[in-house]
């Protein structure tokens, strides 16, 4: 069948097997492959991507679910003027490790911040309790984020700068 | 009722084992750019231990760590090395580039004597520059003097060594021998709370303060240990693999394999000890498995200050803290 969807402010579309799940179409018919296949059931978040301003394990969603909408992936942060904050604060404080949970935690945390820059560190926490990460112990993501909220928040940040 | 509690936990941890051979090898080579290049066969998991190295690198040559590129686990290219376990890169791998560093800079320093009109053991690296002991003025680039090695004098500066920790064999009759070349040291104190009608554990706050030696990365090493924490958090409390009488086991995947989540983490506290080991790089030591090891302990130190009952079976779980409470209740 075709999907036709919004991916990153990009129209695209591809011809894939209804069964397809959204993970799946972002990886092996767009070749964005920074959502990432970790558990597939749903369990471990890191396939985490954002579809009409709410934060969807895609691993659980039919492509043809998402067909017109409007999906934003860990691609769609960056662009020639920089990476996106919450991208920054990561770097800064050494926030990753291995870096497989990262595409799902910082589109969590996109999605989090968007509607609430200021949000406190219990809502952080529970924001990614469904993004598991084996090596940081959270910590250092969670301060990033708290940071990244400072930046978003503040009268500098453009607004318009979110998909 | 909840109830609090506060427990402690410190240990000791062996960096650098010699019980078999345990070798890294490595290969440093000062670029005519002033830039260096570094081959080794360790892998970078996440650690960090690349970065660090690159950083012993940097700090032996006078240069940023910016300007070091690590090649790392390439049997095409990489010498070879026992790999990123036993907490050994930081120790092991890390005197391997720091030897080959050495040797590179030596190739530098006996390329830049003569033109500098010095004896070669009154030079040294610092800030992109080969420099004389006491004369901050009289010093030539790195690059220059590594172009001048390579083309004039024909000995490129490339540098290669390995570092093997040294072995004393465990004697048969005393059973005395030197296991670890150098040893780690920790304690971490976990605050919890417990609920005594439920079992139900929760820890709200650890506060952890490792030896390392000289923390090369400081940040580097708090990750480490934060991470630590979290496994240890999850080795306390939910992690458990359960098998079937027919040895399937009946957990195999994160829907009930249970892990620490972000709600898991208590917040942390984290302090180094700045220390210096002499046989390490830098008085470097490591910091990998250590940061997991008392964890477990600290919370089920903590559990019997909050409710009376010791847990010798871990996962500490609420079935098992109440199973506990209702036998001490029995008891009394």
């Amino acid at each position: 069948m075709l999907v036709e969807l919004t991916v990153n402010g990009e129209w695209k579309s591809a011809d894939c097997p209804p069964e397809t799940t959204l993970l799946k179409f972002l990886r092996e018919h767009l070749m964005l492959t920074g959502a990432k296949l970790g558990c597939d059931v749903g369990d471990c978040g890191t396939c985490t991507v954002i579809v009409d301003g709410e934060s969807y394990n895609s691993c659980l969603m039919l492509a043809a679910r998402a067909a017109g909408r409007d999906v934003t992936t860990i691609e769609g942060l960056a662009d020639s003027q920089g990476v996106h904050p919450i991208q920054e604060a990561f770097e800064e404080l050494g926030s990753l490790q291995c870096g497989f949970c990262g595409p799902g935690m910082i589109m969590s945390a996109k999605n989090l911040l968007d509607k609430n820059p200021t949000a406190s560190r219990h809502e952080i926490k529970d924001a990614l309790s469904g993004n598991l990460c084996r090596c940081t112990g959270y910590t250092k993501i969670i301060e990033a984020i708290e940071g990244a909220g400072r930046v978003m928040s503040s009268d500098k940040y453009p607004q318009s700068n979110t998909f | 009722m909840i109830k609090k509690g506060r427990g402690m936990a410190c240990m000791w941890y062996p960096i650098g084992f010699t019980v078999m051979a345990n070798p890294s090898a490595a290969t440093v080579k000062v670029n005519t750019d002033g830039t260096a290049t570094v081959l080794t066969g360790t892998v970078e998991t996440g650690q960090g231990a690349l970065t660090v190295l690159g950083q012993i690198v940097a700090e032996a040559l006078g240069i940023a760590t910016d300007d070091v590129h690590v090649v790392s686990a390439d049997t095409d290219t990489t010498p070879m090395d026992y790999g990123a376990i036993a907490s050994r890169t930081t120790y092991v791998t890390g005197n391997a580039v720091l030897s080959a560093a050495e040797k590179a800079r030596q190739i530098l320093f006996e390329g830049a004597g003569p033109l500098l009109g010095v004896p070669v053991d009154q030079l040294k690296a610092v800030d992109r520059k080969i420099e004389v002991l006491g004369f901050p003025s009289k010093s030539l680039g790195i690059d220059e003097v590594s172009q001048h090695c390579e083309a004039v004098i024909g000995t490129p500066s490339i540098g290669s060594a390995s570092y093997n920790p040294p072995t004393v064999e465990m004697d048969p009759e005393t059973g005395q021998g030197k296991p670890f070349n150098t040893y780690v040291y920790a304690t971490q104190i976990a605050d919890v709370e417990v609920d005594d009608e439920t079992g139900e554990v929760e820890v709200k706050r650890m506060v952890a303060v490792h030896d390392c030696g000289t923390p090369i990365n400081p940040m580097l090493v708090e990750g480490q240990i934060e991470g630590g924490i979290s496994m240890g958090v999850g080795f306390a409390l939910q992690e458990e693999i359960l098998f079937a009488d027919d040895g399937r086991q009946i957990n195999p995947n994160l829907t009930n394999y249970i892990m620490p989540t972000s709600l898991d983490m208590p917040e942390l506290e984290v302090g180094l000890v700045d220390n210096y080991d002499p046989t390490g790089p830098f008085g470097a030591k490591g910091a990998g498995e250590p940061t997991a090891v008392p964890t477990a302990a600290a919370i089920c130190n903590a559990i019997y200050d909050a409710v009376g009952v010791r847990i010798t079976t871990l996962p500490a779980t609420a079935e098992r803290v109440f199973g506990a409470l209702q036998e001490l209740k029995k008891a009394s």
